[in-house]
């Protein structure tokens, strides 16, 4: 079935329409962004159990954009009232006058951004979905999760806790300028489970995620996982330390996911371009991996939880090739941010909400799959170690540091697994000396959508990520 | 529109309520360099509901609700009715909502949006900045908050209080080399010279972080955290205590028994305040209506009292509690000059530090550290640190000397000891 679009959007429009009508007679540039997502969120455990219809991306509300004398200002609202657009307007012009006297007073000076363009467009985008998340059979679904997690208590004397989170949201969202009308509505899902054991005085938790471009129906995968993660949280209780070091590394398609995002997803964000944080910007066109490094960014490039049809900038959702062969090519960027730098924008401009300023924000970034075999690849390492399972990253595009918090790692000794499990791991490095050390790569390749990204420690959206197996040199500790 | 929300919810069929409408005005301001680059308003209303409903087997069933400003009384009564229905479906051990308390919120004056945004963006030009320190960006975020919290035992309680955020980027620069620095300072209102000392210690930084060399491979090796990247220790003590936490296992912690085994170092004190000067979290109430007080977590390494939601605080028994916002962590016996002594890694920049509330693995990676060694000190970058709290609790070493970041008050220097570093440089 499609996605049907939101009634309520619907009933707004001719009173956007008419409010940026109004306020282009003020403006160079008027836009407005109305979005209304409904969704919900579960949540199962032994010790209490919770539901609401808020997730990352539920919302209602407005952000209507202006531009006059090379200034953007913008405006954020939870309501409006479409039999009263000239009051709006009337409003927004008084907001942002507000302001900018404050700002004149204090005598501050503006960066200069060219008009946006406003090609003309039309799309209504209602894309393919097994259920709505509106129309779940919450009742059922919480019943089978809570059957899953009592079933799963039963399979491990380790285990204080089986947690599972399912979560389901529905995003319509509306943009529209002079020139311009968009429309699109998706649905997506994340799911997720987490054993808790302890032995001792030794806690671990493990975590495995299902995601997708998909309805509620997605959580029916989550039994799938059960069984694995409870294996696992087992090993990270008897797991050792690594002793820190230089390694041999194989990184699962979630480890190599991560990579991708801190190291050239965040490393390539163009608006970093105009501020001159990132090294990237002296970087287009040269090597910064090996021959066998590609890598692509964008909402088109794979279908997950962030594949829209157009970003929050009304700009068409793009697939960009950012490292070709170890050569980067090109970033991503937001629509402000390529108007600075006289590029194209690549539909990548993003908002953690109708709240909130859009930036240059990543969707989907993945490495292109390679030929080699997993077996081969751990056959080739005399000392090292296969890792699995990510828990956080940090990006650091000014200086190519990076930061990747790993949940497990797998010895390797003479081309083979000993069986020994080393945990948490700590891989830190400069991205080039990493990337420039990728020598296999594996034929297939997963993508993850189950996290959410933050721009420094705020603004957090979707993204995916993910890639074949990787094998590189790293530093673990 | 809350009236009316109200009335729905009592004729709902629920057997109990909680809500809560928060209302805020924000001013945002993005500079690159000290130009403008981009102003923002948001005027928003947010609220959100809970309902319980008392099932047949004598557990007690919640569902949560966020409810759009823009529904229509129709809209509303359909959203509630279905989440009354959902609430039957989760079913939780029963507990106790808050009751009304004899407390009232001591309103302060409160200074204008506009004055606050004002103070920042001036406090913002009037930094030390050279031609080899400056500021490459920053963003500016003053918002005005009213929250008001109802719930069907009649509580009704309001508090308004500013909440700010100010995100800042430093360049050190020599020759070719440029380097930055992340900051991210939170508080109420715009603290002009706290916010000029710390920005100009992360110029300083900036200019040491330019002449760091790979921070070389060492055994165990103590760590002296300066700077606010010591808070993660210090949660990871209030999550112990908290009573989610307890509840669910994933803190071991026991009021009555000692947080380690054996103590070598300081025993940590820590204790949750009504309010602390200027903190963005001072309220007279919690989120869900409790009454904040002072109170101590945790004395001389022992834990004393939980803190949390209502649900699990009930599950333990914790009557007189709440959810804490504003901690203070008190100083340990040593002076600066006794925890700077002998070979200590000095960690002043982290790309992210962590600790795992879960287990206390700590993990992050270097970015600007000093390396001491009696006269000696070498500046170092890269490489990381891990290890667990679990081993470093039974050391760990604090100034009596405390310095604030936003809602936490801590010591002004903390020690661990035997923290395994993994180098770059042979």
């Amino acid at each position: 079935m499609k996605a049907p679009f939101s009634e309520y959007l619907k009933s707004l429009k001719p009173g956007l329409k008419q409010l940026v009508s109004i306020l282009s007679g003020h403006y160079e540039y008027v836009s407005v962004l109305a979005s209304d997502s409904a969704g919900f969120r579960i949540i199962i455990s032994q010790h209490a159990k919770s539901i609401s219809n808020q997730t990352l991306t539920t919302e209602r509300g407005i952000v209507i954009r202006v531009m006059k004398d090379g200034l953007y200002s913008e405006v954020s609202l939870d309501s409006f009232d479409p039999a009263r657009a000239e009051e709006a307007a009337a409003s927004v012009q008084k907001d942002i006058e507000q302001q900018i006297a404050m700002l004149k007073a204090s005598g501050t000076e503006v960066y200069h951004t060219g008009r946006l363009a406003d090609e003309p467009a039309e799309l209504f985008a209602e894309m393919e979905t097994v259920q709505l998340p509106e129309k779940a059979d919450l009742q059922s679904l919480i019943s089978d999760l809570t059957a899953l997690s009592n079933d799963a208590m039963k399979r491990s004397s380790d285990l204080i806790d089986f947690r599972i989170a399912a979560q389901s949201t529905h995003i319509c969202k509306l943009f529209l300028t002079a020139h311009r009308d968009l429309a699109e509505s998706y649905v997506y899902s994340e799911g997720a489970v987490a054993p808790i054991g302890v032995r001792g005085q030794r806690n671990e938790m493990s975590y495995q995620a299902v995601s997708g471009l998909a309805g509620p129906e997605l959580f029916a995968q989550l039994k799938d996982h059960a069984l694995e993660s409870i294996r696992i949280v087992e090993e990270l209780l008897s797991a050792d330390r690594i002793v820190p070091g230089e390694y041999d590394i194989i990184t699962s398609p979630e480890v190599s996911g991560l990579i991708a995002h801190e190291a050239f997803g965040h490393g390539v964000e163009m608006d970093m371009f105009v501020k001159n944080r990132a090294l990237g910007k002296e970087y287009i066109g040269r090597r910064v991996g090996s021959d066998r490094v590609t890598m692509h960014e964008g909402a088109r490039c794979a279908v997950n939880v962030t594949s829209y049809a157009f970003d929050d900038e009304g700009v068409m959702a793009g697939d960009v090739t950012e490292i070709d062969h170890g050569i980067l090519k090109t970033g991503i960027c937001d629509a402000l941010s390529a108007a600075r730098l006289g590029i194209q924008p690549t539909g990548n401009g993003k908002r953690e909400n109708f709240e909130h300023k859009a930036y240059t924000r990543m969707t989907n970034t993945i490495f292109d799959s390679g030929t080699d075999r997993l077996e081969d690849m751990i056959a080739s390492i005399q000392h090292g170690y296969l890792l699995r399972g990510m828990q956080s990253g940090m990006e650091d595009p000014k200086h190519w540091g990076i930061q990747c918090i790993i949940e497990r790692g797998y010895e390797i000794r003479d081309g083979k697994l000993t069986g020994k499990v080393v945990t948490p791991i700590v891989m830190t490095g400069y991205v080039p000396d990493l990337l420039g050390s990728v020598s296999m790569v594996s034929g297939d390749r997963e993508v993850f959508g189950s996290g959410a990204c933050g721009k420094g420690h705020k603004e957090w959206v979707k993204v995916a990520d993910g890639g074949p197996y990787l094998k590189a040199k790293a530093r673990l500790g | 529109m809350l009236d009316t929300i109200i009335e729905l919810l009592k004729s709902s069929g629920a057997d109990a309520w909680e809500l809560t409408d928060t209302q805020t005005e924000r001013w945002e301001f993005y500079f690159i360099r000290h130009q403008l680059d981009q102003n923002r308003t948001v005027k928003t209303e947010h609220l959100s509901a809970r309902v319980y409903r008392k099932t047949e087997d004598g557990m007690l069933g919640s569902a949560s609700f966020e409810i759009a400003p823009s529904l229509s009384e129709a809209e509303l009564k359909q959203l509630i009715d279905a989440f009354v229905e959902n609430a039957g479906y989760v079913r939780n051990q029963p507990f106790e909502l808050n009751r009304p308390a004899a407390q009232t919120e001591e309103q302060e004056a409160l200074p204008s949006i506009e004055r606050i945004a004002q103070d920042f963006i001036e406090v913002m030009r009037q930094l030390p900045e050279t031609a080899g320190e400056d500021i490459n960006s920053y963003e500016i975020f003053t918002s005005l908050k009213t929250a008001r919290f109802l719930n069907s035992n009649g509580i009704d309680v309001t508090s308004v209080y500013p909440s700010s955020m100010i995100e800042v980027v430093v360049n050190a620069r020599k020759e070719a080399h440029e380097i930055e620095l992340y900051r991210m300072y939170e508080s109420g209102t715009c603290d002009r010279e706290g916010l000029k000392r710390e920005i100009t210690r992360v110029m300083h930084y900036g200019r040491d972080r330019l002449e760091a060399v790979s921070t070389p491979v060492m055994g165990p090796t103590a760590v002296l955290f300066s700077t606010d990247a010591c808070l993660e220790i210090y949660r990871y003590f209030a999550d112990g205590v908290n009573a989610e936490n307890i509840c669910r296992g994933v803190s071991q912690m026991k009021k009555g028994q000692p947080i380690a085994s054996e103590f070598s170092g300081d025993r940590i004190t820590l204790r949750t305040v009504r309010s602390l000067p200027n903190s963005s979290a001072n309220a007279a109430f919690d989120a869900e209506g409790a009454p904040v007080h002072d109170m101590t977590l945790i004395r001389e390494g022992i834990p004393m009292q939980y803190w949390g939601s209502e649900q699990y605080r009930s599950y333990l028994g914790e009557q007189d509690s709440f959810l804490a916002e504003n901690f203070i962590a008190e100083g340990g016996t040593c002076s600066e000059e006794q925890l700077r002594a002998g070979r200590y890694l000095e960690i002043v920049e982290f790309s992210d530090f962590q600790v795992s509330s879960l287990n206390g693995d700590i993990f992050g990676e270097i970015r600007l550290g000093y390396l001491h060694d009696g006269s000696r000190s070498m500046i170092v970058t890269g490489g990381s640190v891990s290890g667990s709290m679990a081993d470093f609790v039974k050391e760990m070493r604090m100034s009596s000397a405390q310095c604030q970041y936003d809602s936490w008050l801590v010591p002004a220097l903390t020690r661990l000891e035997n923290v395994r570093i993994t180098g770059i440089a042979g």
